[in-house]
């Protein structure tokens, strides 16, 4: 009685609750998008002055976290840590959403999307944005290959088109090639979307060379960070996530030495690189740590960005301890994605005279609703596919190894005739 | 099977055409040129300030001949303090740099330098990613927020249109008025000296603050003044080597 009961009744799951609100600011951020692509972006609160603002973040704050994938990779099949390789899955498969998000954002945020094919044939090898645009164009390919094997564990898949599934589950055999492959273009695009802003002569707060150095290791720190913590929060959520808490806690580690660095740098750059008055770099300093952004500066980045996940996960109470060690994580991710927003703007913000004698002024920006609403669909799809990943895909699985790898082994060892 | 002798040589295939591209990449960039070009004509601008009065004719001639949005100002006049109770300008168009930040950092090349020293747009190959207008030390590029529609109020009184309008989605910026000067060229007319081969905004000026001509002409008015005036560039410490000369005010004691 019971059961007939049940079968007549729709039965709702927090998973459909969770499918039906990301199908909301889905659904919005589309209407938004439309508007955006027919209206043009002249409903964005962008200026002149400060032509790029949360949707660049956006872009950003994606490439930044999703460099666990590279990070990881390069562990696994070239550093020879071997055993991470179920957490190197869950990161190709993160990096691969995040890429897509941040061409996504690219999409909205560039006034011509139709000719968004340009970048591809017009080439000039002098500009930063096109060298990250082949970069992430290419490490994106590398990114479907390498994320191929994750998609032949989808049972549907297995049953209906093995042929397909299997050969998709070859690609792994590949593994450390496309680990070289992203490590070089991933060192590449990491650092020059730092250089990117490093270059602008124009913009005393941005020029400097250490921009590329800083956004190449935060994008490391946060894009590990970010691959552990979706690992323990599903595995807190749902019975399809099996991890080995050990590894997670060893990356952890990881994580916190990397901390040490990021701080020690973020630092530097900060406050040691402006001693004596400079016009427009000051400006900015003085923007970051006193003005409007102290908050996000002193409390977002440095407190709770750095220093105190930076001690959470080297105090190994703490570390062992699975609710602070994810706290920690996310407030690392959270950290990137501000250092990005405040160095994005600050320099747009701070606006230097090209009249000699007139003073330095500021600006402001605030995202228009459209922006915000576009913006949060783009992070909305990311959380949807990541949680049909781990539902469907076994992304997040420590139980899962990859077999085929030993096997083609053996084959080669056949003795080979002349 | 032998996969792993396959794998090894799809691994030096793949590095060897990584390096292909690596050095490729190296020789073009090293190839194209981070400095305009210098051709038979090198066109520049002397701005007079102490005749210079902020009338503003030059922004609205530019706004009708180039038809401009009148929410866009391609040559801005920015006042910029007193010398003894005169008030003084700084009219500024494009600069024009020798070594223009915008055409750097345009991922396309949309943005270029023509032989004559020209910074120029290609509005039809931009992908409006506006990384120019971040680039730019002098606020000199707008961006078209919205598509132009509708009657341009600088015409007819200012001028007639003489270039397209622009399309929604991409920067746009003073030009030097080169389809004057090519027009003119064509003619046989020396740009500068004859109005119909002239920029408007040096046409217009009802005090003659602005001079016209060929950086490589000795003989030109831009030459001479050069020659015979103390003159800056804006924001020059950035090294962009600016075509955009200006004379300043000089005050009664120091004259």
């Amino acid at each position: 009685m019971l059961n007939t009961e049940q079968h007549r009744k729709i039965v709702i799951t927090p998973w459909m609750i969770w499918l039906a609100f990301m199908s909301i600011i889905l659904l919005s951020g589309l209407v938004a998008g439309i508007l955006v692509l027919w209206k043009g972006l002249s409903i964005t609160n962008l200026t002149d002055q400060v032509p790029w603002g949360l949707w660049i973040t956006i872009d950003l704050s994606s490439i930044a976290l999703g460099a666990g994938a590279f990070s990881l990779c390069a562990g696994v099949y070239l550093f020879g840590l071997k055993r991470y390789q179920p957490i190197a899955r869950t990161a190709t498969f993160i990096g691969l959403i995040c890429y897509t998000m941040a061409t996504l954002s690219l999409i909205l945020d560039i006034g011509r999307p139709d000719r968004f094919w340009h970048s591809l044939v017009y080439w000039n090898p002098h500009s930063l944005l096109w060298e990250v645009t082949m970069c992430v164009v290419l490490y994106l390919t590398v990114l479907v290959f390498e994320s191929m094997p994750i998609v032949a564990n989808w049972e549907w898949l297995r049953k209906h088109m093995p042929k397909i599934a299997k050969m998709m589950g070859g690609v792994h055999h590949y593994a450390p090639i496309l680990a070289i492959v992203g490590l070089g273009l991933s060192s590449l695009h990491q650092s020059s979307l730092g250089a990117t802003y490093g270059v602008i002569k124009a913009r005393p707060f941005w020029f400097k060379p250490e921009l590329s150095v800083l956004f190449m290791l935060t994008a490391i720190v946060g894009g590990i960070s970010l691959t552990l913590f979706v690992t323990m929060l599903s595995s807190r959520l749902t019975k399809k996530a099996k991890i080995n808490d050990g590894l997670v806690e060893r990356g952890a580690l990881f994580v916190g030495y990397l901390l040490i660095a990021a701080l020690y740098f973020r630092g530097w750059d900060a406050l040691a690189q402006t001693y004596v008055y400079d016009p427009g770099r000051t400006e900015g300093l003085l923007y970051l740590t006193k003005g409007p952004f102290a908050f996000n500066f002193w409390i977002v980045e440095m407190l709770f960005g750095l220093l105190v996940p930076m001690v959470l996960l080297l105090y190994k109470p703490a570390r062992t301890n699975r609710f602070w060690r994810m706290v920690a994580l996310l407030m690392v991710a959270i950290g990137v994605v501000a250092y990005r927003w405040d160095t994005n703007l600050t320099g747009q913000l701070v606006m230097m005279p090209y009249v000699p004698g007139l003073p330095i002024t500021y600006t402001s920006y605030k995202p228009s609703i459209i922006e915000i609403l576009s913006g949060a669909a783009i992070v909305a799809y990311g959380l949807t596919a990541l949680s049909i990943g781990i539902k469907y895909l076994r992304v997040v699985d420590h139980t899962l190894i990859e077999e085929a790898h030993e096997k083609v082994q053996v084959e080669s060892s056949e003795p080979v005739r002349i | 099977m032998a996969s792993q002798n396959i794998n090894r040589r799809e691994f030096l295939k793949l590095t060897a055409v990584g390096v292909a591209v690596a050095a490729g990449t190296k020789a073009v960039s090293t190839k194209a040129s981070s400095e305009a070009p210098k051709g038979k004509h090198q066109w520049a601008m002397v701005i007079d300030q102490s005749k210079c009065t902020g009338c503003e004719y030059c922004t609205r001639a530019c706004q009708a001949h180039n038809d401009i949005n009148p929410e866009i100002e391609w040559n801005k006049v920015v006042p910029d303090g007193t010398v003894g109770d005169k008030q003084v300008f700084v009219p500024r168009p494009c600069m024009h740099c020798e070594k223009a930040p915008c055409v750097s950092v345009c991922p396309v090349k949309a943005s270029y330098y023509r032989d004559d020293g020209i910074v120029m747009m290609d509005y039809d190959r931009c992908i409006g990613c506006r990384y120019c207008q971040i680039a730019c030390p002098y606020d000199a590029r707008s961006f078209n927020w919205d598509k132009f529609t509708g009657k341009n109020p600088m015409v007819p009184e200012w001028g007639t249109p003489e270039v397209e309008r622009r399309p929604r989605g991409v920067p746009e910026k003073c030009s030097f008025c080169y389809q004057t000067i090519d027009r003119g060229l064509t003619q046989g007319l020396t740009p500068g000296v004859d109005e119909d081969a002239t920029p408007a905004c040096v046409n217009i000026c009802p005090t003659g603050a602005r001079i016209f001509g060929d950086l490589n002409d000795p003989e030109s008015n831009v030459s001479k003044a050069l020659r015979n005036n103390s003159t800056y560039r804006l924001r020059e410490s950035l090294g962009t080597s600016p075509r955009v000369y200006y004379i300043p005010v000089v005050t009664p004691k120091e004259a």
